[in-house]
């Protein structure tokens, strides 16, 4: 037909069905074809900068722990290397080990979710089942390191708030040991399963030359097989010493091909590559102190009087984090501060690999670079089996009800007041 | 590409800069230096310093961020040369002091196509300029926000935040 030269445009989001984060896309289609994409971020900007300059470093570090809650350590890890390199603060060793611990506990976490999420938009609902069912073990164990699933609060200046106690090890390589064994069974339901592959190979290209080009991180730039991994090229922490090799998909004897198979083979192999170093990290880890500031108030008073400036960098589960910090003696604010996630550098890489695909592939190609996810702004609750979906203005009213109700000794759950 | 051959190629690129190498102790068993190279440049001397930086090897920019300090807007370039280089990337900082009464800097997006989003990031926050910027629509801010969140006294942002507290208010 005459018309199947034409060019529509069909917006997509902000909110929309293929990833749990707003955000929207223009896509210029040719019948089934998408022949340009426009991005259009910005829906979940809460400004975290700006209220960083309004408030105290440490308060600073639990706001940057709220950028995103997957990377609830990717950030206070970063921000905190900023400021110790800014405020001249050493990291006592058992600390810088115990920060990669739960950093590499955390990409176990993110890359499973992922592997989850990949697998629902490719229509396989079976393998996100499976992936969300194991990904609750690595959970467990940081709920038991640390008291919470997500947001765990254990870097802060000059070391973390929390060690690991002996009785605790015996879980953690439990743990490790679980998925040693799972992870042959995971790498063969994704990259050895006929449809996933009929599904990925092919689907989403990013070459090297544009990787490279449009500056792209983590997972997304080693897909393309660009051997580029902060851990690995600009050491810090430990990991210089724990000897991290960047992963591409010539560790599966792949030739990379930038594709979300390749994105799904790195992913994969580094939730092994994080076991090995949570279990060397366990090994080699000297016994001492955890940080050189024990007491609030003496951190607060050395940061108040620091003066300088400093960049802190991670190698999150999406890439790499980077953090900027200026600190002025006499101000207990940072007076300039920015944050870089990896979701930004990797946002241009959506461009190439959107051109040429088709309209049933945005879903998986827009996951496939793992864009963070942002917190929602309204949960759903089931309460005695019926669900009712509440505001934030009702969920605040009922938190501060349970708070108060523990304080007068009742019970949390409330119904005795 | 050692740190002295990054900071060579700049000064060869812009004569007569200052490159100041603060080196960073990072390990515990057998701790090494990584380096990191900053530099105060002029406007003029931006593209030629980004231009040794890609000759010196494969280059990455990691952001650009800046503040709002009165007559000055001060913006600082976070550069990685070596990427992908196994311990041997290189930090590179470049401070770009731009007058408040003209904020224009050259686009560095001919040479790293990967810095738009940053650069457009700061026309938004600071109210800079980059010519040669391939597209200059806003990337994080709703597209009619008149304002420049990061300069210091911006009206537009400051009843941004008035409103936001008086709704907070009307919660408690």
């Amino acid at each position: 037909m005459a018309d199947g030269q034409k060019v529509y445009e069909i917006p997509i989001g902000p909110i929309h069905p293929a990833l749990k984060e707003p955000i929207r896309f223009t896509f210029q289609v040719e019948g089934e074809r998408i022949r340009g994409v426009e991005v259009r971020p910005g829906f979940a900007h809460r400004g975290i900068e700006f209220m960083g300059l309004k408030r105290n470093l440490i308060q600073v570090l639990y706001l940057s722990e709220r950028i995103c809650g997957i990377c609830s350590i990717s950030h206070p890890i970063a921000i905190t290397l900023a400021v110790e390199r800014a405020a001249g603060i050493e990291v006592p060793p058992r600390a810088q080990y115990l920060r990669v611990i739960f950093s590499e506990l955390e990409r176990i976490h993110s890359h499973l979710l992922w592997a989850g999420v990949a697998a629902h938009e490719l229509g396989f609902d079976t393998l996100l089942h499976l992936t969300w069912k194991v990904r609750e073990e690595v959970l467990d164990v940081l709920e038991e390191l640390s008291g919470n699933r997500i947001d765990y609060s254990i870097p802060i200046y000059g070391g973390v708030r929390r060690d690991i106690a002996p009785a605790q090890v015996p879980k953690v390589e439990a743990m490790v040991r679980h998925y040693r064994g799972l992870l042959e069974e995971l790498l063969d339901a994704f990259l050895r399963d006929p449809s996933v592959a009929a599904r990925t190979r092919g689907v989403g290209v990013l070459t090297p030359e544009e990787a490279e080009a449009l500056c792209a991180v983590g997972p997304t730039a080693r897909a393309s097989g660009l051997s580029k991994d902060v851990r690995q090229d600009r050491p810090y922490l430990v990991y210089g010493e724990l000897g991290v090799r960047a992963i591409t998909p010539r560790d599966w004897g792949l030739e990379p091909r930038g594709d979300v198979y390749d994105k799904a083979v790195v992913r994969l192999l580094e939730i092994g590559q994080s076991l090995d170093l949570i279990e060397k990290c366990l090994d080699e880890m000297p016994e001492g102190e955890i940080t050189s500031f024990p007491k609030i108030p003496a951190l607060l008073a050395h940061l108040k009087k620091a003066e300088g400036e400093g960049l802190g960098w991670h190698e999150a589960p999406r890439g790499e984090v980077i953090h900027y910090i200026r600190l002025e003696a006499g101000v207990e604010e940072p007076v300039a501060w920015k944050v870089k996630a990896p979701t930004y550098s990797n946002l241009m890489s959506w461009v190439p690999m959107f051109r040429d695909q088709e309209v049933a592939d945005i879903p998986i190609i827009a996951a496939s670079i793992d864009p963070c996810m942002c917190c929602m702004d309204r949960v759903h609750v089931v309460r005695d089996g019926s669900g009712a979906t509440l505001l934030m203005e009702e969920l605040l009213k009922l938190s501060r009800a349970k708070t108060e109700r523990v304080l007068r000794g009742l019970s949390p759950a409330g119904g005795g007041a | 590409m050692t740190a002295d051959q990054v900071k060579e190629a700049l000064v060869r690129a812009v004569p007569g800069l200052e490159v100041e190498l603060r080196p960073r102790k990072v390990g515990v068993r057998a701790p090494v230096e990584v380096p990191e190279l900053w530099a105060t440049i002029g406007r003029d001397g931006l593209l030629p310093a980004v231009s040794a930086l890609k000759g010196a090897g494969p280059l990455h920019i990691s952001i650009i961020s800046g503040r709002d300090l009165g007559e000055t807007i001060e913006l600082l370039y976070h550069f990685a040369v070596g990427y992908g280089t196994p311990g041997g990337e290189v930090m590179v900082t470049l401070r770009v002091p731009v007058p408040a009464s003209d904020p224009t800097v050259p686009s560095i997006c001919s040479l790293l196509p990967g810095a738009e989003t940053t650069e457009r990031e700061k026309i938004e926050f600071l109210g800079v300029q980059f010519s040669g910027i391939p597209r200059t629509d806003h990337v994080f801010l709703p597209d009619d926000f008149p304002g420049h969140p990061w300069r210091k006294g911006d009206p537009e942002t400051a009843k941004l935040v008035k409103r936001t507290v008086e709704w907070e208010k009307r919660d408690g």
